[in-house]
Formats: structure tokens, sequence, C-alpha cells
């Protein structure tokens, strides 16, 4: 007569689950751009002649309430703008890394964003204009 | 003497930290990072505008877009609509000239929204064009 083998219990191994899980953890932080914008109010402007673009390290933006932004920290005229972008882009050669995503709020009066919008490109900056495209329900 | 006996007796146990949990942790953590993730790709237009100086004499004529406060375009001296500015200046066939006679001069009058400007700005540079700004010189205060 023979003898039935006891068949092993199933087993999933799961002890590098962790580990594995922890270096996805540190890839994303690593790669994500955290939002510096987080806390600025601003309604983007509309239009229906926009394309898609990539992101760039560089950010200016205006709120709201007119106050001026560069990566997230206010700043108090389009003076500091361009020493910023000046600084910013010193080293970059491509067109990429010269490139400034501009935000502003839509109702923002000229007195203030033209002056910035000729900072930028005073720095040498090349303006990544940023706004939502115009859809059906919005005409 | 009766409870040091006790004591010696006792076998201290393995330390060990639990490490069970970790792997929920984490992957808590990855799905909070694939949501808060930017996955939409920003819209906008690219705007090289020429950084020129002031007072810079402008050598030939270029096609001028103005805009004033209460929302209307006028291109070339003629109000014209969005639409016919989108058209117009498509019909100009602004990328195929050298970049000198691409410049779009873009002026505005008054307290306008960067709405419209943006708007302007998106229809120039996806016509072709490279935006121009020109703006009154700054007074001074007190003169």
């Amino acid at each position: 007569m023979r003898r039935r083998r006891r068949k092993a219990d199933p087993y999933v191994p799961t002890t590098s689950m962790g580990d594995i899980a922890f270096l996805l953890i540190i890839f994303f932080m690593v790669c994500s751009n955290f939002a510096k914008e987080a806390s600025q109010k601003l309604k983007p402007p509309k239009a229906a002649d926009l394309q898609k673009i990539q992101e760039s390290s560089i950010s200016v933006s205006i709120d709201e309430q007119g106050l001026i932004y560069i990566q997230g920290a206010n700043v108090p005229d389009e003076q500091a703008i361009e020493y910023g972008v000046e600084a910013l882009i010193k080293d970059r050669a491509t067109e990429q890394g010269r490139t400034v995503m501009f935000k502003c709020d839509k109702s923002v009066p000229r007195e203030v964003f033209e002056p910035v919008i000729e900072a930028i490109s005073k720095a040498g900056g090349i303006i990544a204009a940023m706004g939502d495209p115009l859809k059906e329900n919005d005409k | 003497m009766s409870r040091l006996k006790k004591f010696k007796k006792t076998q201290l146990s393995d330390a060990d930290i639990p490490t069970a949990s970790f792997s929920d942790v984490a992957f808590l953590l990855n799905i909070f990072f694939i949501l808060t993730a930017t996955l939409v790709q920003p819209t906008g237009f690219h705007a090289d505008i020429p950084a020129g100086e002031q007072g810079q004499a402008q050598e030939q004529k270029m096609p001028t877009v103005a805009l004033s406060a209460d929302g209307k375009i006028i291109y070339n001296d003629s109000p014209v609509s969005m639409k016919q500015l989108r058209a117009m200046l498509r019909e100009a066939d602004l990328p195929n000239k050298l970049p000198d006679s691409r410049t779009v001069l873009l002026t505005a009058s008054g307290n306008v929204p960067y709405q419209d400007y943006f708007e302007t700005m998106s229809v120039i540079s996806s016509a072709g064009g490279l935006v121009a700004i020109m703006r009154e010189p700054r007074k001074e205060a007190g003169k």
C-alpha cells in the first residue's frame, strides 16, 4: 500500500513585497514635480488654438489678486522675475530648458501681466502660456 | 533567593519587529502617489517674444493687432472679430516667411484683461507668427 504524500500548504512569498513597494515610492518621489502653485488662486484663460505642451521646471504665475510668483515663491515686481528667470536658465542651452511656464488669472489687467511677460523674454526665456482649451459649452 | 531563581528561568523572547503590514502601508502610499500625480498634459502655446529694447525704431511696417478694454480687436487699423483675425493671419502664410516678416505687433490700451490678450496671442502663435509686445513707455511719478 502506498502512502499518500501530504500536500504542502499553498504559500505566496510576500517578504519582498514591502521592499518592492518602497522602491516604487522612492521612484515616484524622485520623478514627480510637486505642485508649487497649490496655494495660488487663479482661473486660467481659455482659447481654441491650444496644443499640448511639455511641462518645464521653471514656472511664473500671477494670481487673481495680481501677486507675482516664481517657482511658487511670491516676488515684489517684474524685476525680480527677470533676475530669477535669468539665473534659472543660465546654464541651459536647449529650447526646453529655457521654457518658462506662464500661468496668469484671466481677469488680471494689462498693467500687471505685460511687464512680467516682457521680463521673461528679456531674461531669455521662451514663454509657454498656459490655459484651458475652449469647449463647446464655453462658446 | 527564590525570586532570583524565578527570574533566571524566564527566557527572553527573540526581538522581532512586526513587518507584516509594511507592504500594505507602502502600497497605500503608492496608490496615493499615483492618484495625485498629474497625468493630464498641460495645454497652452509657445510664444517666442523677441526682446526688443525700448525706443527701438520700427524698420518696416509690421502687421499690428490692437486690443481695447471693451473687447474690440483692430487688425491693421480695421476692426475685426477673433474669427476674422484667425483667417487673416492664416491667409498671410506666416510660417513660410523669414523670422523678421513673421513678427506681429500686439498692443493694448486700457485695462485689457489677460483672457483677451491670451486668446489673441494664441491665434497669432497658432498662425505661425512671433508676438512682439508694444508698450507705452512708463510714466515717471510726478511728471
